[in-house]
């Protein structure tokens, strides 16, 4: 066992795919000598050159194409989007592009390409810095989206991801990077589209993702300090959703809180909701719970920051909330 | 499945191949503007009348392996690969036995055996995985080339901008070939592109290799094609190709070109066509025109039977290829 | 040989178009590409080029909306015979251009009918909604989340409601029906409309129809005064401020002040069994409550002991269990007195049948504002009219008299019971 921060484990899934095979490189802006903006990729350009580990000019549709090209070539190109954000630039090619070779050419081709970048909100980086876009992205058949929340999940399911022969796009969130946890000495490559149990309990579970797995573990330890048993659920693949995992979790508690950073409205939450409220509907002893930000921009002030996103306490209340306190 | 022509000066018989290969794709677009009109076809289709040489003489030079995007007018590039008229016609008409069996249409035209990486109805959508495959071929030291086809209209778009700078920057092994017809849909060029009288300084702009083609002389877009080619091929850097075409008729079939003026169609269609200029060239006999005409038109009147008589896909068919 | 001319369809989505002008007649010669006639479509008004070479020799659609597809003229040779079909204007045309067009390969027709297939292929698949494949919900009793509302205030049992809705699901009109059906008799059938409803009795009602009859028996007698409750409800009002979580009501007031008129009237807190009068050294009054299973009495032992607040909190618990019906054996016991509030039913007055063996019981009506002659005037004052039922067999007249006396005068100055 070692302990690895999550962007360690990000790092090192990259350095063992790009070990493992010659047809594995990245491009991205920044990632070469200075080792990403966040610092993922630092140590890379030295161990794998500079013909694997690419910095890019700034064109995110040039470079989101370019591992398009490559991967319907057969590589397994990894492609770091900077910022959550700045996914929006690329999205024609990810949408429009990626998401529909396999199917437009009726099966001839595929697109094993990583998408990879990073969001959140927390010390203010402004509303077009700390975005939580998995909504747009789960809503494009043909793509897979991944966010795991521990360096355990990030380090497996980055590897299975780059090995998924179809486009993948895969979020971090900056204020997991320094998490640490203990993991194996051998990367254990993880399969996507299964959710995973952090907490066991009875009474409530709360599916939840990225930095929200956090808040929701904290909210559940002091739940239980009020009697109520908490089960937390992450679901670690969005796109395909272990809906299995999810409703069984939901029908032995009989009640299910949904948090998230992004927006509560129309988030990835209304679809989980609707998925349980669908399949579970008659072992629902409560409405189910949705936790997120506001409808709101991100502010800059850190008092209406701290006002919009969510924290544990929400998770709280909406626990609370389901079994009518 | 087209073969590259090796020797610098072509034959008469590799240029009456050429007439023939043309003269396939002109029958089929006429037919095609038939069946749309008649209601076979569903969907939206552009034709390539006009722009059968720029299509024949690209991808007639390129070799095994090059592969190659095109875009919502992928009929002639598509054809001139090699792909039958029976697997297009089979497409248009939305059938199993279609190249993209069923699934893609007259836009998303894909033969990747052939190296046809697909036609692509967002313009300019395709180019940046033009720089991708000519950079996989770099990073696998492999001598093949990436084309990309585009129009004049593309050149405005941002893909087009930084799959040009990208590519520059890491000499990917990409030709980018304008077919530079002076339109974009109802749009002339000099409506849309500052130097639209001059397509190749937006390859300046980047430090592009660029060299310019008249699009109607097959022969010229043969020999020009190859010469681009030999460059890429070799890593020395992509190279932009402004290929000076007409296109005959619409944007879309059933294009009334309310916009264009009716001389300037005429015109067009009386001193620029491509079939009219290589048989001239060629002094070809009335008799052996005709011959070569039968025998190609036989080829696309079979090609709807063979379409009419295909399999329609089963409806659920349409929750298959999503994910592999 | 002639071609027919059919209108062609020039743009996705058109399904007709209508012919402006001719620009040739009848008998013209006509080369392909010529411009022939003149169409005006959603977008555009165009002219239309011949398909082919030859003399037009038909005008089969003058002028007028014509849908694609439809023959609307005829190109050939000079002399040649016209089809039929071509005749007439394009209504009449209908059925042979339609199989002419079918020969062809079927224009925008066909394909409608490739969609018709893929819709209902669709349609047929999608049995079961969007939300996921339902699983059975084997063991769990199956109600939707009204229904269990409806049945969790009306203290009804699911298990013993039959479900109408999907899969078996109990809903919400399941539990009302249910609800209709007497709860308190298990083996009732449901009576259609019309026909006369059998309610077995109850052990429970069958208890109380015995005791009432053995009630009726005594010879009572009433006695009735009216209540100024003006004191008595500021009291009540300072109290609920004073203790939030208990929130005595006017009825634990009563409790109190029975209470303690009771015990400086020990004859009435008293049984008669058989010939004999058992008076209580304590006073154990009963509340008259109104259960789901019937009238219930539970008590409130040693009253005159019990601050407001303990009246209240026993007295709700006492009322929680009579109403969920899961009243103890010894709630029910030991009474030696019982007071019947039917006033928030708006009675203004009535007579309590008696509680046996107690001698006494109380009915308390509604509070009121009521005009009474005061100081020669009128004024408005909350009245409440309180009537004791007596066994005269235990109870003078008199005895009963002096007892309500306190009563009232306990109810109009509470700080007397103190």
């Amino acid at each position: 066992m070692a302990e690895l921060s999550y962007r360690e484990a990000v790092r090192d899934a990259l350095a063992t795919a790009l070990r493992k095979d010659d047809d594995v490189f990245i491009m991205g802006e920044d990632i070469a000598e200075m080792g990403g903006s966040m610092g993922v990729t630092q140590g890379l350009l030295d161990e794998f050159g500079p013909a694997r580990i690419r910095n890019t000019p700034i064109s995110e549709m040039a470079i989101v194409g370019a591992g398009i090209g490559a991967a319907m070539q057969g590589m397994r190109p990894i492609v770091e989007i900077m910022y959550e954000d700045f996914l929006t630039l690329s999205l024609e090619q990810i949408v429009n592009q990626a998401a529909k070779h396999r199917y437009m050419s009726g099966g001839q081709l595929k697109v094993p390409l990583t998408v990879r970048t990073q969001g959140g909100a927390g010390w203010s980086p402004g509303a077009q810095h700390a975005q939580q876009l998995e909504a747009w992205l789960v809503h494009v058949p043909g793509l897979k989206v991944v966010f795991p929340s521990t360096p355990s999940d990030v380090r497996g399911l980055l590897y299975a991801s780059i090995y998924d022969d179809n486009p993948v796009v895969f979020f971090e969130h900056r204020t997991l990077y320094g998490l640490k946890e203990e993991v194996p000495d051998e990367l254990e490559r993880l399969e996507l589209g299964r959710a995973r149990v952090h907490r066991e309990g009875d009474d409530v579970t709360v599916i939840a993702t990225g930095r929200l797995v956090h808040e929701a573990m904290a909210a559940a330890r002091e739940a239980e300090s009020d009697g109520i048993s908490v089960e937390v659920v992450d679901p670690r693949t969005l796109q395909p959703l272990d809906e299995e995992t999810l409703v069984e979790s939901v029908k032995k508690t009989n009640r299910c809180v949904v948090a998230h950073e992004a927006i509560t409205r129309m988030g990835f939450g209304a679809e989980v909701a609707a998925v349980i409220q669908y399949q579970a509907f008659d072992w629902l002893d409560a409405p189910i719970e949705r936790v997120g930000a506001k409808f709101a921009p991100l502010p800059f002030a850190p008092v209406m920051e701290s006002f919009v996103v969510p924290h544990a306490e929400d998770v709280l209340a909406a626990v609370k909330r389901t079994v009518g306190k | 499945m087209a073969r590259a022509e090796h020797t610098a000066e072509l034959s008469r018989e590799q240029l009456i191949e050429f007439l023939r290969e043309m003269l396939l794709i002109r029958r089929f677009e006429e037919k095609v503007e038939e069946r749309f009109r008649a209601g076979d076809l569903p969907g939206f289709l552009h034709v390539a009348i006009g722009q059968e040489a720029v299509a024949v003489g690209v991808c007639r030079a390129l070799e095994d392996g090059d592969v190659f995007a095109s875009t919502h007018r992928a009929h002639g590039h598509t054809l001139a690969r090699g792909t039958p008229a029976n697997a297009v016609m089979a497409e248009l008409y939305g059938k199993v036995e279609g190249c993209s069996h069923g699934y893609g249409g007259s836009m998303h035209l894909y033969d990747v055996e052939r190296g046809n990486l697909g036609a692509n109805a967002v313009v300019g959508g395709g180019l940046p995985a033009i720089v991708g495959a000519g950079l996989a071929f770099t990073l696998r030291d492999e001598p093949r080339v990436a084309v990309a086809f585009f129009g004049d209209g593309a050149t405005n778009i941002g893909t087009f901008h930084e799959s040009l700078n990208l590519a520059q920057l890491w000499k990917t092994k990409s030709l980018f070939v304008c077919e530079n017809n002076r339109w974009a849909e109802s749009t002339p060029g000099w409506q849309h592109s500052p130097v639209w009288e001059d397509m190749s300084k937006r390859a300046l702009s980047y430090d592009m290799r660029a060299i310019k083609v008249d699009g109607q002389d097959v022969e010229e877009v043969h020999a020009k094609t190859r010469e681009a080619l030999e460059h890429v091929r070799s890593g020395e850097g992509p190279v932009f190709v402004d290929v000076e075409t007409y296109r005959l008729h619409g944007h879309y079939i059933g294009d009334p070109q309310v916009y264009r003026e009716k001389d300037d169609v005429k015109e067009a269609n009386e001193e620029h066509d491509p079939i009219t200029l290589l048989r001239g060239r060629l002094s070809i006999e009335n008799g052996e025109f005709d011959s070569i005409d039968g025998e190609v038109q036989q080829v696309v009147d079979q090609s709807v039977e063979f379409a009419k008589n295909g399999t329609d896909p089963a409806p659920e068919d349409a929750m298959k290829n999503i994910y592999g | 040989m002639a071609t027919e001319i059919k209108l062609p369809r020039l743009g996705q989505g058109m399904e007709s178009g209508t012919i402006v002008k001719w620009l040739k007649s009848e008998g013209d010669q006509v080369e392909k590409g010529e411009p022939l006639y003149e169409l005006d479509t959603d977008k555009v008004t165009q002219e239309v080029e011949a398909d082919a070479s030859g003399v037009l020799l038909k005008i089969a659609v003058e002028e007028g909306e014509v849908a694609v597809g439809k023959t609307i003229a005829v190109i050939g040779e000079q002399g040649e015979e016209v089809a039929q079909s071509a005749d007439g204007d394009s209504g009449g045309d209908d059925a042979q251009v339609e199989e002419r067009v079918e020969e062809e390969g079927s224009p925008g027709a066909a394909r409608e009918a490739e969609r018709d297939e893929g819709r209902r292929a669709a349609a047929a698949e999608a049995s079961h909604g969007n939300g996921g494949a339902r699983q059975p919900t084997e063991g769990r009793v199956k109600a939707s989340p009204l229904a269990r509302r409806i049945a969790r205030e009306r203290g009804i049992d699911l298990a013993q409601v039959r479900g109408t809705g999907p899969d078996g699901r109990i809903v919400a009109e399941d539990v009302e029906r249910a609800e209709k059906e007497a709860p308190a008799a298990p083996t009732v059938a449901a009576a259609a409309a019309g026909e006369i409803e059998v309610r077995r009795l109850s052990s429970v009602r069958r208890t109380i129809a015995r005791r009432l009859t053995d009630a009726w028996q005594a010879p009572v007698f009433q006695l009735t005064v009216s209540v100024d409750m003006t004191q008595a409800l500021s009291v009540v009002e300072r109290l609920r401020t004073l203790h939030e979580q208990e929130r005595p009501t006017v009825t634990d007031l009563l409790t109190k002040v029975s209470a303690a008129a009771l015990i400086r009237h020990r004859d009435v807190n008293a049984h008669f069994v058989e010939d004999e009068i058992r008076v209580h050294p304590s006073a154990n009054v009963g509340i008259a409550v109104a259960a789901p299973q019937g009238l219930v009495v539970p008590v409130i032992r040693g009253a005159e002991r019990l601050a407001i607040a303990e009246i209240a909190r026993a007295r709700a618990e006492l009322v929680g269990r009579a109403r969920d019906n899961n009243l103890r054996r010894e709630d029910l016991e030991a009474g030696t007195f019982t007071i019947s509030n039917l006033g928030m039913f708006g009675i203004e007055q009535f007579i309590a049948v008696l509680n046996p063996p107690q001698v006494a019981i109380l009915a308390v009506g509604s509070t009121e504002e009521r005009v009474v002659v005061r100081d020669g005037g009128f004024v408005a004052v909350a009245t409440m009219t309180a009537t004791l039922t007596c066994d005269h067999r235990a109870v003078d007249g008199a005895t009963g008299a002096e007892f309500l006396q306190t009563l009232k005068t306990l109810l109009e100055q509470p700080a007397l019971a103190l």
